[in-house]
């Protein structure tokens, strides 16, 4: 515990841990010390806008509150009680006015905008101002996603210091200096950073808005609902903007452990696909002349035949973006009614890490972070991404072993390098095994990376360490959750049913995944449950329409093992997923609440038996560590084979990828180039220079690419998202077209 | 700008970031007197920037510029000191004798003319930089005799 | 006249010592082995009682600025020594001429601050425009290199770019660390947290070359010279509408009258003498009623201004006070670094509304409008910079209000087009990242 301090703000005393800043103070002490440009996710403060001038005792000068941290025996005086603060801030306002249109009724900041409710509490009644103000004539597209308003830009540089300081991506600048300064991107190019989208809710004005969400809401009109993003697995806390009965926007819900209130532009500008036109909101049946419209019962009728045709000889194949209760109803379907326990995950996960678990945060106040996997932590986990560079930027040691890494290592090599940090000899290992703070990552694909990590931490002896954790970066949102609930809906070993009479797949995402679609050509027949026509006409003898999980009540277990939340947002087009199910079920015998909380209460007296919906509240509690449980030993993988003169071809997933975010036209310059990234050594070998085109070929399938040549990439691959790589093989050519 | 250069140019401070503004500056005369657009993509490639981190640091600065100049530049300095002693006649004669309107450069790019801040030499006034080099005590009178010499060069 | 003792451009005879081994057979390079003979701790006591105060306008003892900077045991950082030459000031070239002429003396004195703060690396912020007195600092410092005077300390002679604002020292230190040369809040301060957030000592050219004059002179005989709280010579920057312009070294308290007339050659072409402003365009006019003042800082204090950069810019009775209003507001407001708002905003509409005067479009609204968005700048700024403007435009209406006045009455300029700064020019556009002023409606 911190020392005390005892302040006066205007006429009360507080008393605050020492290193407290006097805009918290004054909070502290129920008064508001107006800010604009501070921010302190953002940094240390800059004292840019002004908005916080305070008299303070001793002091002749006005002081920029939020520039100050208190002393002991400070008497702070707000605009509240000093008269000289009052004019200070008044002043302020008015310079800010100066430039500021006023155009109120036509932003979308107002109604919700901090320089309304400063200038209505703290500013001049008039304006003195008699010379033309700056415009500029149209909206700067900043990206798709976002545009500038230049003249409502008050300068507060939160944008930029959020550019520069914290997604650290370089890319939106102030330009100019004086008076002529403006914010901007280089030249033309879009603000393209996985984070973009964070600078419109950082903006206090209206100047940086959504292009999706302009003019189409007045705050008076619209309703959050508090809910919980399933972009990937890191959950971080959202609202959801719904006006007529539509989702409009998404903003962060700030979880201090988990997202400090930062979304990436996945889990913010996605809900569009929503409103996809493909969409399907009834079921289809595979007919004579194809697929056709059919009705509810029908579709159920349907199934049920082919569930009891297929009693036993059913895989499910899962997305693992389900709720909780979504897959432990199927489980209790599948399994408890029809012995079909056979299911296929994305990738594999693992509970050991229960021993090692720690919030998010925890990663920003690590003093060493060693990352293992072949994907980028951003790909994966993108709030993970931020806490790394907040932990760097506080001086913790970085160590990434991956293709592109600090550590250049081969793809596929996560495991090994686990075993030798494990084993201890390198530095690395060292300082692992003596750190009081230090986390690992794993971020790949393969390998068991959940148990391999979590072995090492197990080696390094991290249970014992507070300070010391582990996390797997899985590639879907709540992998963990589905697990657990499909494992506790029966009790039986999973079979391998050859051959199979019924694929279910469950999902848009295990409907895109080409390994779901391998296994479907080995079934019988396929039951697709898909918001998406395109995923599973081709394909599917019956597909069931999916819900978005914006329009899910349920729960759902991020990477940290914390179980959160989701509220419906907007109802579904068609009955949810529970309600079918349930439906279903009744056929089997099998009973089954229709409704997400009915279903909680039957999984969590097997899962979290001391928590209820309530415990979840606003913001979902880390649960505690549990005992280390030895994981399932490692398989040796096959070796891949190298070409002999050929490239391993190094298949990545872009976090800009999937169902929803193809069904975005706005986030489309957010996805991967149609690049190639080549070493320099693999480029200078072969001739090529970045930017030149070249035809990446494999046993007689080729593609044409740019080749990016990428300083950080360990030779011999050649490494492409997945979207173009195509049908490629893992030995490639590659030569200058 | 090759490699060496940059690398020599980093190695100067504790970060190798204060780099930058020597490097914009060397790109700069390397590329006839402006910091074009590829020009900045270099800089920032050469010092693992992004070109926009480096245009927020050319455009801070007056010496760095963002459009073409001239063959030859010529500022006259314009704060209170030299335009007590006469700096506005200086810059008129410019005008006429260079026949171009200060601000701006002539359409053949031999000449840009421009005003300037002070330049710190306030007692020699008025000042005139050319292509950066000072010219002390430059009256209006004197300013044919300048633009000649420009051109024999 | 009397002869005043030289001693930052001792031994030069009025003329440059670019040559190591001329400065050196003159005693050059002895107050550096006598200090680092010394302790850093008794270097830095022997500065203190000098009463040397900077000479970058803020006149802060530099002894105690050293003093401080934590000993490396206390902050095991790198400790860093700043020389700020980025000279920008209108009306001060003094800097430049030590530079010109007295290369060794400052890069000795570089070496003595260096060993007084136990630093290893001293970096030199000159200002982009100071083309030749690049080129002599790095020669001269080729030279120290080739002479092993350096003692393991590097340096390195940074350029500035082109904006005043990087004379600030926190913009200064941001520019070093190549970023946007804006101002930082302090604290901390730059002693504690300043370059790459390790400790530093920022001085000025003139400081650190005096620096060695006074451990050439020792700390009692330098404190002799000047006056009671202002000790030492100064070089002074004499410029504007007088015969002699140039810089002079002369003892602090020098009268202006003696400055102005005796060794400026008093006003030039016979006019009259209206104002003087006398420590660079940031101080407040004086009038000619103020010629006996005397030159040092609390005479000019006491005066209502202040000694500044000691840039002294001599006015005669043909310049319309508006107008340099005008010019000296334009110079704030195209130097202003933009990321307070006050200063961002107000210079700029302090420059409109002076020209709104010039213009004879004003009503006395607009004066007290004027006074108004001055005061509201002053003292609310990041830095001192919006000060600047404030204070300079509030004393040129404080002190000759009745031609302001004369200005709204007529609904014109008085001179009529005769002042000495008609037709003055604000920095053109030039740079394209100075330009978007055709988004004006
Ligand atoms: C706007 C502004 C511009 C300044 N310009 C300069 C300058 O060009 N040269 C300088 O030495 N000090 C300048 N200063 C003062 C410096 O901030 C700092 O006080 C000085 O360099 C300290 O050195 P000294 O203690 O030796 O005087 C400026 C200050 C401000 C606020
Ligand atoms: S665009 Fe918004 S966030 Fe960025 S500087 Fe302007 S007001 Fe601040
Ligand atoms: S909130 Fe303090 S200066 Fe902006």
């Amino acid at each position: 515990m911190s020392e005390l301090l005892s302040v006066t703000v205007d006429d009360r005393q507080v008393e605050v841990p020492k290193g407290t800043g006097l805009v918290e103070a004054a909070q502290a002490a129920g008064i508001e010390i107006p800010v604009f440009c501070y921010e302190p996710r953002l940094g240390p403060p800059v004292g840019a806008c002004r908005m916080c001038l305070v008299e303070i005792e001793g002091m002749p000068k006005l002081q920029a509150g939020c520039t100050l941290t208190v002393a002991d025996g400070m008497a702070i005086k707000t605009s509240a009680t000093s008269a000289k603060a009052a004019e200070g801030q008044e002043a302020t306002l008015e310079f800010i006015l100066v430039n500021h249109p006023l155009d109120c009724p036509v932003c979308d900041k107002g109604g919700e905008c901090p320089l309304q409710d400063l200038t209505f509490r703290y500013g001049p009644g008039n304006t003195r101002m008699s010379f033309s103000k700056l415009t500029f004539d149209k909206p700067i597209p900043v990206s798709p996603l976002i545009a500038l308003d230049r003249e409502r830009c008050i300068l507060c540089y939160r944008c930029t210091r959020f550019s520069e300081d914290v997604a650290e991506d370089g890319q939106l600048i102030a330009r100019n200096r004086g008076a002529h300064t403006e914010i901007a991107t280089f030249e033309d190019e879009p603000y393209r950073s996985p984070f973009s989208g964070n600078v419109v809710e950082l903006c206090p004005v209206g100047a940086l808005t959504s292009t999706l969400y302009r003019f189409d809401a007045r705050p008076w009109e619209i309703q959050n609902v508090p809910t919980v993003c399933t972009g990937c697995a890191v959950g971080c806390n959202t609202s959801a903007t719904i006006r007529e009965g539509k989702v409009k926007r998404i903003l962060s819900r700030n979880h201090p452990e988990i997202d400090r209130g930062w979304l990436c532009d996945k889990g913010r500008f996605s809900y569009p696909h929503l409103r996809a036109e493909d969409r399907i909101t009834s079921p289809l049946r595979r007919g004579r002349k194809g697929l056709e419209a059919t009705s509810w019962d029908e579709a159920l009728d349907e199934a049920e035949t082919m569930l009891r045709e297929s009693r036993g000889s059913i895989v499910t194949a899962f997305s693992g973006s389900e709720t909780i209760e979504i897959a432990y109803a199927l489980g209790r379907l599948l399994r408890g009614g029809l012995d079909a326990h056979s299911a296929v995950l994305p990738e594999a996960t693992s509970d050991a890490l229960e021993a090692f678990r720690m919030p998010l945060s925890a990663i920003g106040e690590a003093g060493l972070v060693v990352v293992v996997g072949d994907d980028p932590v951003v790909e994966r986990a993108p709030i993970v991404d931020l806490w790394i560079k907040e932990a760097r930027r506080r001086d913790a040691e970085i160590v990434v072993y991956s293709p592109t890494g600090s550590e250049t290592t081969a793809p596929g090599a996560g495991a090994e390098i686990c075993r030798e940090l494990a084993s201890g000899k390198s530095r690395v290992a060292n300082a692992l095994r003596g750190a009081e703070r230090a986390v690992l990552v794993w971020s790949g694909p393969g390998g068991g990376g959940g148990a391999r990590i979590a072995e090492l931490a197990h080696a390094l002896g991290f249970a014992d360490k507070p300070g010391c954790g582990a996390f797997h970066l899985p590639a879907a949102s709540n992998p963990r959750g589905v697990a657990l609930a499909w494992a506790v809906a029966a009790d039986a070993d999973e079979t391998n049913p050859e051959p199979i009479e019924l694929l279910i797949v469950s999902g848009d995402d295990a409907a895109s995944n080409p390994d779901v679609r391998a296994l479907a050509e080995l079934a019988n027949r396929v039951l697709v449950v898909t918001m998406f026509h395109e995923l599973a006409g081709g394909w599917a003898d019956l597909i069931l329409p999916a819900t978005a999980a914006l329009e899910r009540d349920g729960t759902s277990m991020n990477l940290e093992g914390r179980v959160q939340r989701l509220r419906r947002a907007v109802p579904p087009p068609c009955p949810d997923e529970l309600a079918w199910i349930s439906k279903l079920a009744a056929r089997f015998d099998v009973g089954l609440a229709p409704h997400a909380m009915g279903v909680f209460a039957e999984v969590g007296e097997h899962l979290f038996k001391d928590l209820t919906p309530e415990d979840l509240g606003p913001h979902a509690p880390l649960p505690a560590r549990h005992a280390y449980v030895a994981p399932e030993p490692a398989t040796t993988p096959a070796p891949v084979e190298d070409g002999v003169e050929g490239l391993r071809l190094h298949r990545y997933r872009p976090l800009f990828s999937g169902p929803a975010v193809e069904r975005v036209p706005e986030l489309g310059f957010q996805r991967p180039d149609r690049d190639v990234e080549l070493s320099v050594a693999d480029a200078e070998a072969r001739g090529i220079a970045n930017g030149d085109v070249v035809l990446v070929s494999s046993n007689g399938t080729s593609a044409e690419l740019r080749a990016r040549v990428n300083r950080k990439l360990v030779a011999g691959v050649a490494r492409i998202a997945d979207e173009h790589a195509g049908d490629l093989h893992p030995s490639v050519q590659v030569v200058k077209a | 700008m090759n490699d060496a250069q940059i690398q020599r140019l980093r190695k100067q401070y504790p970060d190798p970031l204060s780099a930058v503004m020597p490097a914009l500056r060397i790109a700069q005369e390397q590329n006839g007197g402006w910091l074009s657009p590829d020009t900045i993509r270099e800089v920032a490639d050469a010092l693992e920037l992004t070109p926009a981190y480096c245009l927020s640091i050319a455009s801070f600065y007056d010496q760095y510029r963002l459009e073409p100049v001239g063959r030859r530049v010529v500022e006259v300095c314009t704060n209170v000191p030299c335009a007590l002693a006469g700096a506005q006649q200086v810059v008129e004669a410019f005008e006429r004798e260079l026949e171009v309107t200060a601000g701006s450069t002539r359409e053949d790019g031999e000449y840009t003319l421009g005003t300037i801040e002070c330049l710190g030499g306030c007692g020699w006034a008025t000042v005139v930089a050319i292509d950066n080099r000072h010219r002390l005590r430059v009256t209006a009178d004197d300013v044919p005799g300048i633009v000649k010499e420009l051109r024999g060069a | 006249m009397p002869e005043h003792p030289q001693i930052v451009f001792a031994g030069t005879d009025g003329g440059a010592v670019l040559d190591i081994d001329r400065y050196r057979a003159a005693g050059g390079f002895s107050a550096l082995a006598k200090t680092r003979a010394m302790a850093p701790d008794d270097v830095i006591a022997e500065l203190e009682a000098s009463g040397l105060r900077g000479r970058g306008g803020a006149f802060f003892p530099t002894g105690r600025k050293w003093a401080f900077v934590p000993k490396p045991e206390a902050l095991p950082k790198p400790h860093y020594l700043v020389v700020n030459a980025d000279e920008s000031e209108p009306g001060s070239f003094k800097d430049r001429e030590i530079m010109l002429r007295v290369p060794f003396r400052f890069l000795e004195g570089c070496l003595i601050a260096a060993h007084g703060i136990q630093s290893q690396h001293v970096f030199v912020y000159i200002r982009g425009e100071y083309e030749r007195e690049f080129e002599i600092l790095r020669d001269s410092l080729e030279a120290v290199r080739k002479d092993d005077l350096l003692g393991g300390v590097t340096v390195v002679v940074h350029r500035g770019a082109g904006a005043y604002i990087c004379g600030e020292e926190t913009a200064l230190l941001e520019s070093l660390e190549g970023k946007r040369g804006q101002p930082r809040t302090k604290p901390p301060f730059p002693a504690i947290a300043g370059l790459y957030a390790a400790p530093t000592a920022v001085n000025n050219v003139e400081s650190i070359t005096t620096v060695t004059s006074v451990f050439e002179l020792g700390a009692a005989e330098y404190a002799k010279l000047g006056v009671e709280n202002s000790t030492g010579t100064r070089v002074f920057s004499l410029s504007g509408d007088v015969a002699n312009p140039g810089n002079y070294e002369l003892p602090h308290g020098i009268s202006m009258r003696e400055l102005v007339y005796d060794i400026g050659g008093g006003i030039a072409n016979g006019r009259e003498l209206k104002a003087v402003i006398p420590g660079g365009s940031s101080t407040s006019v004086l009038t000619a009623d103020d010629i006996d003042v005397k030159m040092d800082f609390t005479s000019l204090v006491e005066a209502g201004s202040s000694i500044g950069s000691a840039g002294v810019i001599v006015i005669d009775d043909r310049c319309c006070m508006v107008q340099l209003g005008i010019r000296v507001s334009q110079f704030y407001e195209h130097e202003s670094c933009g990321k307070c708002t006050p200063c961002r905003v107000g210079t700029k509409w302090v420059t409109q509304i002076l020209e709104k005067i010039e213009d004879g479009r004003a009503a006395q609204a607009d004066l007290d409008l004027l006074l108004s968005v001055c005061d509201r700048i002053m003292g609310k700024c990041l830095c001192p910079l919006g000060d600047s403007d404030a204070i300079a435009v509030l004393s040129y209406v404080d002190r000759f209000r009745e031609e302001f006045q004369a200005h709204i009455d007529l609904g014109r300029c008085p001179f009529d087009g005769e002042s000495s700064l008609e037709g003055i020019l604000a920095p053109s556009a030039m740079h394209a990242s100075q330009g978007h002023e055709a988004a004006h409606v």
